[in-house]
């Protein structure tokens, strides 16, 4: 079965074609893993690509990532049943005070598109959930977000919190927002900086490869 | 027989400020003994993104004669750090110690520090973010939200990516404040009547929010524009310095030398 068309799908942000081919590909009892790391995890690189070239902008990230979803949802049964692992597992969250998702929703869309597990905390996501996720999930990546400089004093509170809880260790922390900075992460002791959704998976691989 | 009036010395100051402030920092600068010569820039330069926000504040802090001025007043907050990076040449510059407007609506960064806690996802109002909030012509264009194709309609989304897609990319993207829960009206004193405040009503009415009308406060607008530049409230950019952010809740900005 010819699966190229999966690929396109993905990449015109094709969710309704996209979930018939992948049924067609489960119901002809192709191997999900390739299905997902040929296909779909190589036509989200793209989306990736074309996004940071600026040639793809937040909606074509938001559909491509939709449609990658849904086809997920049906192999996902498959991937675990024959015992596939995932890319890694991340923790994504606006951290405590800031309500906006955004950006958020953009990096957990992003690290699905990529084969992350991904544990959405949501917002206003306080020091001690992101901790929960690290003992609880045994996340490897935790992921902050923040839109305000208000909120951003916020981000050096969790990374301590994970290192009283004893557990800086075993998680790398990734930040992100409009007002982050490399220097910023630097400065607190931060593994990783994502100027965007697609940078932001770019850092992860390379944090836990 | 009445003691003779002592005339006092007048600074001359230089005032760029957001027009969200116009009404606050126009009454400040009617009463201030000092003469003050401003100009207002648009609140949309906040949409542009911290580079664009703080390449065009630079060009009008240069452009302003140091010939004439003691020193160059900036009615801004951090603002996302949209005023990172701003050099005094040959005047200081002075801006509150406030990561935005509401702080200085407020008239402490401490009292916005402890309501922002005990109220996330509030949004403020005052005149200026009713009156002068939105953002036209070639700004349009240039915010943050438009060049990543966030900022369309319902309508423009669905044309663009079918009905399916459209709706789900409003969903998305249309509104970026679906996390509120509260509107709160800083009321300042100087409003011409109730109209503002029962504008911030019935939006909050319409989107189901609750809402707050709090006591505003003058001082830092009347402080900064009277020269009152306690360091505590205060930062004062010697000239050969920029401003950089401290990311704290007392400080908030800080200096350092260029170069």
């Amino acid at each position: 079965m010819e699966l190229q068309p999966l690929y396109q799908a993905i990449l015109d942000g094709d969710q309704k074609e996209a979930v018939t081919i992948t049924q067609a590909a489960i119901d002809a009892g192709m191997d999900p893993d390739e299905v997902v790391k040929k296909y779909m995890i190589s036509a989200m690189d793209e989306v990736g690509r074309r996004f940071e070239n600026n040639e793809f902008f937040v909606p074509e990230l938001l559909i491509a990532a939709r449609a990658m979803k849904s086809s997920l949802g049906l192999l996902r049964p498959l991937l675990v049943e024959s015992g596939v692992q995932s890319a890694g597992s991340v923790a994504v969250g606006t951290v405590k005070g800031d309500l906006h998702d955004i950006g958020k929703n953009l990096v957990a869309a992003m690290m699905e598109g990529a084969g992350f597990d991904v544990f959405d905390l949501g917002v206003d996501v306080s020091a001690e959930q992101f901790v929960e996720a690290v003992t609880e999930q045994k996340v490897q990546v935790i992921c902050l977000s923040a839109l305000l400089t208000t909120t951003m004093a916020n981000m050096p509170a969790t990374i301590e919190a994970l290192t009283e809880a004893g557990v800086r260790d075993q998680v790398k922390v990734l930040i992100g927002g409009a007002p982050i900075t490399q220097k910023f992460a630097d400065d607190i002791g931060a593994d990783g900086y994502g100027d965007n959704a697609s940078a932001a998976v770019t850092q992860a691989r390379q944090l836990i490869a | 027989m009445a003691a003779p009036l002592v005339v006092r010395e007048s600074r001359q100051l230089a005032l760029i400020s957001c027009s969200v402030m116009f009404r606050e920092m126009a009454t400040v600068v009617a009463q201030s003994p000092n003469v003050i010569d401003f100009q207002f820039l648009p609140k949309g330069l906040h949409d542009l993104g911290c580079e664009q926000m703080s390449s065009r504040l630079q060009h009008c802090i240069d452009a302003i004669d140091s010939e004439k001025y003691e020193a160059i007043l900036l009615g801004y907050g951090l603002c996302n750090n949209g005023i990172a990076g701003l050099t005094a040449r040959q005047l200081p510059l002075v801006v509150p110690r406030a990561h935005d407007c509401i702080a200085l609506f407020m008239g402490s960064r401490h009292r916005y520090a402890q309501y922002f806690s005990d109220n996330p996802g509030t949004y403020f109002r005052t005149t200026g973010w009713i009156e002068r909030s939105g953002i036209d012509g070639e700004l349009s264009q240039l915010t943050v939200q438009h060049q990543t194709g966030m900022d369309q309609t319902l309508q423009e989304f669905i044309d663009k990516y079918g009905e399916d897609n459209g709706r789900f990319l409003f969903d998305q993207l249309g509104e970026h404040r679906r996390n509120y829960t509260k509107q709160a009206f800083i009321e300042m004193g100087i409003e011409p009547d109730g109209s503002h405040e029962q504008i911030a009503r019935d939006e909050a009415a319409d989107r189901d929010w609750e809402f707050e009308k709090i006591r505003g406060d003058m001082s830092i607008f009347r402080r900064l524009v009277d020269g009152d530049w306690d360091a505590a409230d205060f930062l004062v950019v010697p000239p050969g310095h920029r401003i950089s952010a401290s990311y704290d809740h007392e400080r908030i900005v800080d200096t350092e030398p260029v170069g």
